[in-house]
Order: C-alpha cells, then structure tokens, then sequence
C-alpha cells in the first residue's frame, strides 16, 4: 500500500506542479506581451504591397536599420516630415537605411498624388483595412519607429520632428 | 381598473398582513409570561394565528408577483423596486419552508420584521413598471434573478436565526471585556438594522413633505481630435442636499429648517452627479437612523439586544443554532444556482462570455466563497454556535452589499437604480 | 511522537495510524480520550490517507494541502483579495486606447496610483489571484482523494455490532430496559425503519439502520466538479481556444475579423426604439433602445487570403440576423450585437452633368468616395479625377487639404474637358453633400466654368449612404462544455450533499438492556425525530430532544 501512495502523491504533486505552473506562467508573462510597444520589444510583423505592387515585409529588412513612419495627407505634421525623411533617405540610403512609410488607409488617388508632388522615393506601403496599424497600437499621427539591426525598436517617437531630429536618430540607429 | 394597479393594492395588503404577523408573534413569545395562562398553549395558538396571517400575507404577495406580471407583460424583477419587493416575497417563502420544518414562533418574530424592512425598503425606489432594455430581454435573466434571490432568502433566514441566537446566549449583564464586545456587536448590528429603518422614514418623511432641490455639473471632456465639448448633467434630490455633487451648481433648491444652500460638497473623486445624490443619502440614513435609536434608548433606558434578551428566555440555542446551519444549508446549493450557473448561463447568452468579473459577478463570487467558508467551518471543531452564528449574521452583510452596496458605491452592468 | 503507537483495538483489528475509532467495532482508540462526550464522527473515525508516523518533505507538501484548515484559510484570503479588485474598475472595463498608468492616477489620486502600482487594476488576471486559485484546486483535489477512499472503505465494510462506547457516545443515544423479547422487538423496530427508507442489516441483536448513504459521496462530486470547472478555465488560456474582440461594420460594408480567417458583411443595420406610449412618464421623449439588428453575413476566405495585390476570394458560410442575446454562430465563433452608431457615412453618389448652355444632362456615373475610377466618360465630356479629399478644408498655404481619412466633407476635383472647354481641360471642385457646397461656396470657386456645366445628383435614390455601423462583438470559446459539465458535476453534488443526508442508526441489546446510537452527517433535528417515532411505532414514548446527548451540530 505504501509504495503505490507514494507514486499516487508524486504523480498529483507533479500534475499539479504542472498544470498550476502553466496556469501562473501564462498569468506572469501575458501581461507583458499584450501591452503597448516599447524600446527593446520587437514590432509586429506586416506584410503590405507598395505603390507599385511590390509586396515588403518586416523579416526582408533583418539586419538592416529600419525607419517605419506611419503618415497619412490628413496630417499636417506627417506632410511636412515626408519630403524631410526623403532628404534623409538620400542623406544615409548607401548606409543601409531603409525607411518604410505606411500610409493610414488612404485612397489610392490621394496617396499617389501626394508622392507625385514630393517626389519621394523610398517605399510607400498601403496599410489597407488598419490592420498594420492596429497591430502597432497606434493613437495618434505621426509615429515613427526606429528599428535597429536586431529587429529590437530602439526608440518610438509620437508626433512630428524637425529634420534634425530625425537625422540624429538615424545616425544613432546606423551606429548600432 | 388595471391589473397593475390591482397588483399594487394587493401590495399593500400584504405589507399590513405582514406587520401584523409580525405583532401576532411578538405576542405569541412575549405574551408567555403574561399571567393566568399556559404558556405552551399561548404560544401555540398564537404562533398559529401569526403563521396564518403570515401566509395570507405570503398569499397576497404573490397575487401582486403574479398580477403586476400579467399587468405589465414581463417578470417583475427588472428594477430595484421589483427586485427587492421579489426578495422580501422569497425571504417570506423560505421562511414558510423552515417554519414548516421546525414550528418556531420565535422565528416569525425575526423573520418578519426583516421582510417588512425589505418591502418598505423596496418602496423608496420609482415602482413605474419600466420597459426593457433589448440586453435584459432573456429568460434567463429571470430564472437567475429569481433563483438567487431565493438563495439569498433563505441566507436571509439563516442572519435572523444566527442573531436570535447571539440575543439569546450573549451575557447582556457581563462586564468582561469579551461579553462587552460582544454586546458592543450585538447592539452595532442592530443599529445598523435601525439605520436602514430610519433611511425608509427619511425617504418617505421629505417624499411626504414634496422636498426637491436640483444640481447641474458641468464636466468637460476633451475628445481625440483635442476639440473640448461641455456637457451638463442634472441630478434631483428628494433628501435635503448635506451634500452637493462634486463642482456643480444649485439650480433650484426648497429650504429646509433654514438650510438654504448644501454645507459639504462631495470630494472630487466621486465621479458624476448621481454619487454625490447617494453620498447625501448615506449621510440622511445616518442621521436619521441615529436619531430613531437614540429614541428607542431613551425609551428603553438601556441596549436594545438588552432589552430583546429577556424575550428569548426558555429558547433552545442549540435549536437556533440548527435553523440557521440548515437555512443557509438548503440557501446555499439555491444560491449556486441562480447566482453564479444560471447567471453564467445567462451572461453567456447575452454578452458572450460566461464571467467578465465584473463588480456584481466578484461580489455573488465573494458570497458564494465566503457560504462555502461557512460550511466548512462547521465540519472544525468549535466553530459551531456563536462563532457561526456571527459568521451568519457578518454573511448577510456581504449578502445584502452584494445586492445593494454594489449598486450604491460601484457601478456595473446591473443597472439597477438607487435613491 | 516518539516509538510506534499502538494502533490495534482490543477486537484485533489493526488500525493506521491516526484512526480515531477502530475501523471494525468503532470504539474509541485516543487512550487519553476517558470522557463521555459526543464522539467526533468525521470521516467515520478513520485516518486520512496522509496521516502517517514519520512524513518526509513530499508528506509535508501533501498534508499542507490535506488540511481543511488551510483550504478555508485559502478561501478566505481569496475572497479578500477578490474584494480589493472591485475598488476601482478593472483595466479589463476599457475597450479603446488607454493608458493605466496614467488613467488610475487622473481619476482616483494617489490611491489610484498605488491601486495601479499594486497591480489591483487587473486583479483576476494577475498572477498570485491566479495562484490562489490553482492552490485551492489543488486542495481540493488532495483534500478529497485523502478522505474520499477511506471513508469508501469504512462505508463498505461496516461491522454491525458496535463497542457499547461507540453507540453511548453518539449525539443521538437511548437506552432502554426491553421487557418484550428481544428479537421480536428488534424486528419490529427493523421494519418500522424500513418503512422509512432505511437499509437493515442484523447480526443476531445488534442492528445497523442506514440511509442515504450516496449523500456522503456529494461534497466530493461537487468537488470533481469543481476541478473540472477549473481545468475549463485553464484551458482557455491555451492558443486558439479563446478570443475576444469587436468589430465596427457600417452598413454594406464587408470587414475581416481580425486573427481569423473570416470576413463579415453588415447588410443592413436597424435601430428601434421605444414609443412614447410606451414608456412610462419619466422616460418619455428619452431615446430607449426597444430593439437592434444587424442583417449579417459571414464569408470565409478560400484563397488569396494573404495576398496583398489582390482581393481575396469570399465563400458565404452563414447569414444570420443578429440581434442581442441572438448571436451569429458558426462553428465556435459567436459575432454578438454590441453597440451601434448611427452617425450616417456617404459611401457613392450618382451624379449628372449637366451642360447648362444646352440645358442637355449626362450620366448618372457612379461616384464612390473612395477609390473611385480616375476617368468618367459622358458624352461629349470626359472627366479626369484630379484630386480628391474626404474632409475637405483650405489649409494655412490657402492650399486644398483633407483633415481626415473619413468621408466627412467629401470633394472631388476633376479636369473637365469637352465642348466649349478649355482643350486642356478646366478644373471643376465638385462637393457630393449639399452642406459643403454652401460652405466652400462651390459656384465661386469653380468661377467661369460654372456658368457652362454642372455636376449634380438629382435625388436620393442616386445618393448611396451607410445609416449607422453595427459594432460587433467577436467571441470564441472552446473550452465552455467543459465549464458547463464542471457547472452541472459540482451542482448535482451539492443537491446530494445538501438535501439528502446519511442517516446511520446502531442498536444492541444486552441482557435485555438496549442502546441505541445514531449519527447523521447533518440534520440532527430530522435524524431523531426518526428515531422518535420508529420507537413510538414499537411502543416506547420518547420526546425527540430527549434523545440529545449535547455536543456540536456538526
């Protein structure tokens, strides 16, 4: 009788061991990926096609500093950032800078007018539907985030910048 | 005549069978010591007639359950009037139940008042029969309601028979410190009892009198786009304003005993208009309550659980002891029922999601916890008697802050009005 | 304790170690125990399977969690805990953007700051609530297998003739001098609690009475019941089991629920409300929802699903008219009728040109607001869309400029080209709401070419707009028959438990003098009043209180 007791105690205690550290775990770590993004969390991944019908994603661009800037024409500070990161995109692109500006679920007609008369040349992403957007958990326009070599986001920064803001960001994110 | 409006008169006569039930079994338990007459007989034939009065009373109540349900086309528990008119008619039943088991007359003398108290309670509230709002429009909802109160019900009978018990074997004449706090208890729960009592008299005494006075509260909000849009909320008062909602303005007010203007205004982060309106009401009960014990303590020149005691002379406390473990006993798998299955049920269809903690939810969570605390303390050594009979008593409270309280202090999705 | 205790009873039968009566005759084993008290009768008297003489480190952690003690100690520091999270609104409560670190601390103050702090604002999720609860499951599961198997075998093997002291020291006793004969009055008194639903079992004399004894097993199905309920709710947590998340769809408008592969169309969105007469007087000329639906389809992608150049291909798989406590469901997944705005979008308009020299008009062509056709042929004329703005306003630079991505104030700027035109084309700033046209005074703008054509629509039914949006709700949960079987486990425990009770009446008759001893498990009132009257029927008067022996109502 008391060996089988034995076993019978081991097995509960481990199931329990188990099942409850499960059940603490998820409790201790879920709450940490749900919130919103920070420095050092990685950012969703997307999956968006481009103006010309080129599709990017997030993973093509690992091991390589990424600026993604969320923008739409309805902002008056983004229009005035966009010609400043098409500067900035001349500035470092042999660096290896890639700057990716995902448009907030505009029309097709709008954004295309609005890349004719800047004459950008970096990519501009359709975000259709918010999805992206969403996923980044964004609240207001614009937002930039700045995504080091690691895929790891090294600052996000909420509302405009001057041009020399974002080029001493960048510089600090092509050091990295 | 409508059937609504008959329902209401049957109301009403069941309130008065109640009251004089109650007086009957007063009369059959304190009427014992009366001269020229036999006490096991006296109490007897007037248990008998009380019980009687009692289950016209029971009779005429659910005639008003059953018409104002006919009259009004929907189950009449969907605001705080019906609800706590519907638990004072389950408090009723349950009693019926347990008398029927044990016959005793002291029981009526402890059940009742508590049913008079619930139904007058219920009468504050607007009695207008409301329509529904789509999300409330379920069977379920009703079998829920129905089935917790009566779980509550006989929870309720369990604090009568656990008080009489604290009444009966408390030393009211001690003067250690253990009997003095357990005095101390005994009278604070009484106290309480005579609060709730003096807030219907207050509620009724300026409803009486036509009181009114009206506030607004502006609160400004500044929207995504950073535009800032004022809206003004008003709030009336039936009880004469101690205190104002927080940063709002007199917009008329009647005087009363030559208060012309509120003397506090309620701290800023009791949100809204209506908190400020329940904080003034607390304050009335207070009052008002206070004011009605120190009445009974002038008359009666000593505690009231002192003046109660000598009732219960030649009671069995082991017998009120049982009453109130069996009560909450029978309560309690009800209760599991209505409060937290058939709520989970229901929950489910209406929101999709059978628990959402919210506030109400936790605190049927919180009662039903604390029940099942109860029940496993009576298996331990000790913890029969007085110690269970307090945790009877201590359990309604959570009962009752669980129906009311919540309502009162934390807002949730049971929308139920106050006062 | 030092040494081996003595475990054998005086009958022979060896004992484990912490029995309280002898597992065969009952009679009382604690050797210090010489009074005459009411016995403690809990679990028959036999040692839980953990008692054991010399525990190591595993015993301890089981015996910690054997212990009804600290199982109520877990209860209560559960339900306070509980209490504390209902202070504030959980974090839970908020469905849009917001903030708790800054939310707690505006509203409430300080207290708020440290309720945020504390990790209160997301009580039932943090991970001691959670604890808690796993700790009470394991409670419940240790606390039960310890006492549930031995009771089964006390139950099973119950020995009729009791120690005297047994049966004396009960909370129900009697004792009697027979003067019939004994066996006849036994049988009598059998049969006579046989009519009660009592069970008989003699051995010569002695008697043992039993009734309900399926009521003991109750706590401990309420307790599988229990655990199951629990694992339910675990199981939720495991990927895909569970989702919870809303979905706005204006009226005509197919969206895709997010993380699935489902899309849902609102065909048509209604809105009733309460009539006057209705309601009663305070609510009167209050809007009071009566009824809200939405027409709803659900479509399931079957390919092109990921693809970002393309529209995906839509299979219809379920239509359904939502409407509250009437969800959409399809396998697993529930689309609830949550909210509803009916702030009315233009989504397409189907305008005219008109040339106003001839008096001649053109069209209708269709016009949606977004993603509209870059050209429109009418006729003579040929329009090219320049440009087009949903919220139209002039900015600072006295440039056209849109102040958000919603048709709010649309405008369309098109290069009209035709007869009598500028061959080149001529700019014509076309407003599709009549508000707009006012207030951008759409005639002065467009100047010369506004004498020569126009564009309008002429009526309604050439004007395409969503009246409201249906906010939905979208639930997934698999793991809900679980709970609900773990909900009906622990209900029909304790039905068993509560309303039936297990009812045991020992009899012996020595030299005409006869005990009798009984014991329920709850319900003392019920248990002598059936003794009283199975006596009274045998011809022995007894009152039912008589038959206490003091002691607790357990």
């Amino acid at each position: 009788m008391g060996k089988s007791r034995k076993t019978v105690q081991i097995v509960i205690l481990v199931a329990v061991l188990i099942i409850g550290g499960y059940a603490i775990g998820s409790a201790l770590f879920s709450g940490k990926d749900e919130g919103p993004l920070k420095a050092g969390s990685e950012p969703p991944q997307f999956e968006l096609a481009d103006l010309d019908g080129h599709v990017h994603r997030l993973s093509d661009y690992k091991g390589k500093a990424v600026v993604v800037n969320f923008w739409g024409t309805f902002c008056p500070p983004c229009v005035k950032e966009m010609p400043e990161f098409e500067r900035q995109y001349e500035k470092w692109k042999d660096q290896g800078l890639v700057i990716l500006a995902i448009n907030l679920s505009e029309d097709t007609l709008t954004v295309n007018n609005f890349v004719r008369r800047f004459d950008l040349h970096y990519p501009i992403l359709r975000d259709v539907n918010r999805k992206t957007e969403r996923s980044y958990g964004l609240k207001s326009y614009p937002t930039t985030f700045f995504i080091n070599r690691d895929g790891s986001i090294l600052e996000i920064k909420v509302g405009g910048m001057t041009e020399a803001d974002i080029d001493e960001r960048i510089e600090r994110l092509l050091q990295r | 005549m409508n059937l609504v409006d008959f329902s209401s008169d049957a109301f009403i006569v069941a309130f008065f069978l109640y009251c004089f039930a109650f007086m009957f079994y007063v009369i059959a338990i304190a009427g014992k010591k009366w001269s020229n007459r036999d006490p096991f007989q006296h109490e007897k034939r007037w248990g008998r007639i009380a019980f009687i009065a009692s289950s016209l009373g029971l009779a005429s109540h659910l005639t008003f359950f059953f018409t104002r349900w006919a009259g009004s086309g929907q189950i009449p528990t969907s605001n705080m009037y019906e609800f706590m008119t519907f638990l004072g008619m389950a408090i009723m039943i349950a009693f019926t139940i347990v008398y029927a088991i044990y016959r005793k007359a002291l029981l009526g003398m402890f059940a009742l008042p508590l049913t008079v108290i619930i139904v007058a309670y219920a009468s504050v509230f607007p009695q207008e029969v409301q329509p529904l709002i789509p999300a409330l429009q379920n069977v379920w909802l009703k079998v829920h309601v129905t089935t917790a109160a009566l779980g509550e019900a006989f929870f309720a009978v369990g604090f009568a028979a656990g008080l009489m018990y604290l009444l009966r074997v408390i030393d009211f004449k001690g003067k250690t410190k253990e009997a003095r706090r357990s005095q101390f208890w005994v009278e604070f729960s009484l106290y309480s009892i005579v609060l709730i009592v003096g807030f219907i008299i207050a509620v009724f005494a300026f409803r009486g009198m036509g009181y009114e006075a009206q506030f607004v509260q502006e609160q400004s909000k500044i929207d995504a786009k950073g535009i800032e849009s004022t809206t003004s909320e008003t709030v009336n008062y039936t009880l004469p304003p101690i205190v104002k909602p927080y940063n709002s303005d007199i917009v008329q007010m009647d005087s009363f005993l030559g208060m012309d203007a509120p003397i506090f205004e309620a701290p800023y982060w009791m949100n809204g208009v209506n908190s400020g309106r329940k904080l003034n009401t607390v304050v009335w009960s207070v009052i008002a309550g206070s004011l009605l014990y120190g009445l009974l303590r002038l008359i009666f020149r000593k505690p009231l659980g002192a003046v109660i005691h000598p009732l219960m002379d030649g009671v069995d406390p082991e017998d009120l002891d049982e009453i109130s473990y069996r009560a909450i006993a029978i309560g309690f798998p009800i209760f599991t029922l209505g409060a937290l299955i058939f709520a989970m049920i229901w929950a489910n269809i209406a929101w999709g999601r059978f628990w959402g903690w919210d506030p109400k939810e936790v605190w049927a969570l919180i009662t039903w916890l604390y029940y099942s605390a109860y029940l496993h303390f009576r298996l331990s050594r000790g913890w029969q008697g007085l110690k269970s009979s307090w945790l009877a008593v201590i359990g309604f409270v959570i009962v009752l802050f669980t129906l009311i309280g919540v309502n009162l202090v934390i807002a949730g999705l049971h929308s139920y009005s106050g006062v | 304790m030092l040494g081996v205790e003595n475990t054998k009873c005086e009958c022979g039968h060896q004992n484990s170690v912490g029995t309280v009566l002898c597992e065969s005759c009952g009679k009382p084993l604690e050797t210090d125990d010489l009074s005459d008290l009411p016995l403690e009768m809990r679990y028959d008297g036999v040692a839980r399977r953990s008692q054991k003489s010399n525990p190591n480190f595993i015993d301890r952690i089981w015996n910690f969690f054997s212990s009804v003690k600290i199982a109520i100690h877990m209860i209560v520091i559960t339900f306070l805990t509980a209490m504390l999270g209902t202070i504030y609104p959980q974090e839970n409560t908020f469905i849009n953007n917001f903030d708790p670190s800054v939310y707690y601390e505006e509203t409430y103050g300080l207290p708020g700051k440290l309720y945020y702090l504390f990790g209160l604002t997301h009580t039932y999720e943090s991970w001691w609530f959670i604890g808690l609860l796993v700790m009470i499951g394991t409670s419940l599961v240790i606390c039960s297998l310890d006492r549930v198997l031995p009771l089964y075998r006390a139950l099973s093997k119950q020995q009729i003739r009791k120690h005297p002291q047994f049966i004396q020291r009960q909370k129900t006793v009697f004792r009697h001098q027979l003067e019939d004969d004994e066996e006849q009055w036994s049988d009598q008194f059998g049969a006579q609690l046989k009519r009660k639903g009592y069970r008989i079992h003699r051995d010569g004399t002695a008697l043992l009475a039993e009734k309900n004894r399926f009521s003991r097993w109750g706590p401990y199905i309420n307790h599988i019941g229990l655990i199951l309920f629990l694992l339910a709710i675990l199981a939720r947590s495991i990927p895909g089991w569970q989702m919870d998340s809303y979905v706005t769809v204006p009226d005509g408008d197919t969206v895709q629920i997010a993380d699935t592969n489902y899309y849902v169309k609102n065909e048509k969105f209604t809105v009733e409300y309460y009539k006057d007469e209705e309601l009663p007087d305070k609510l009167k000329g209050t809007a009071r929802a009566k009824l809200f639906e939405t027409k709803a389809v659900l479509y399931e992608c079957v390919s092109k699903c990921d693809d970002q150049l393309q529209e995906p291909v839509l299979e219809e798989v379920k239509r359904h008219n939502i409407v509250v406590n009437e969800p959409l469901k399809y396998k697993g997944l529930k689309l609830y009728q949550f909210d509803f705005d009916t702030t009315p979008r233009l989504n397409a308009v189907r305008p005219v040109l008109v040339d106003k020299r001839t008096g001649e008009t053109y069209g209708p062509f269709e016009l949606p607001m977004k993603d509209s056709p870059l050209q429109h042929k009418l006729g003579p004329f040929t329009l090219d869309l320049y440009a087009n703005y949903m919220e139209f306003a002039i900015g600072d630079n006295g440039e056209p400029v849109t102040l958000s991505r919603d048709p709010v104030a649309p405008a369309f700027i098109f290069t009209v080209k035709g007869p009598g035109l500028d061959p080149a084309g001529e700019p014509y700033l076309y407003f599709p709401m009549q508000k707009d046209k006012v207030k951008f005074s759409q005639d002065t703008i467009n100047a010369a070419v506004a004498a020569k054509i126009e564009i309008r629509v002429d009526g309604m039914e050439n004007v395409d707009f969503s009246e409201a949006s249906t906010y939905l709700n979208v639930r997934m949960d698999r793991a809900l028959p679980y709970v609900w079987v773990g909900a009906a486990f622990s209900m029909i425990g304790l039905l068993m438990g509560s309303y039936w009770q297990h009812r045991r009446i020992w009899l012996r008759i020595d030299n005409g003098e006869l005990s009798l001893g009984a014991h329920t498990n709850k319900n003392w009132y019920g248990m002598r009043s059936d003794v009283a009257t199975a006596l009274q029927k045998t011809g022995i008067a007894v009152d039912p209180k008589s038959l206490d022996n003091g002691g607790n109502n357990a």
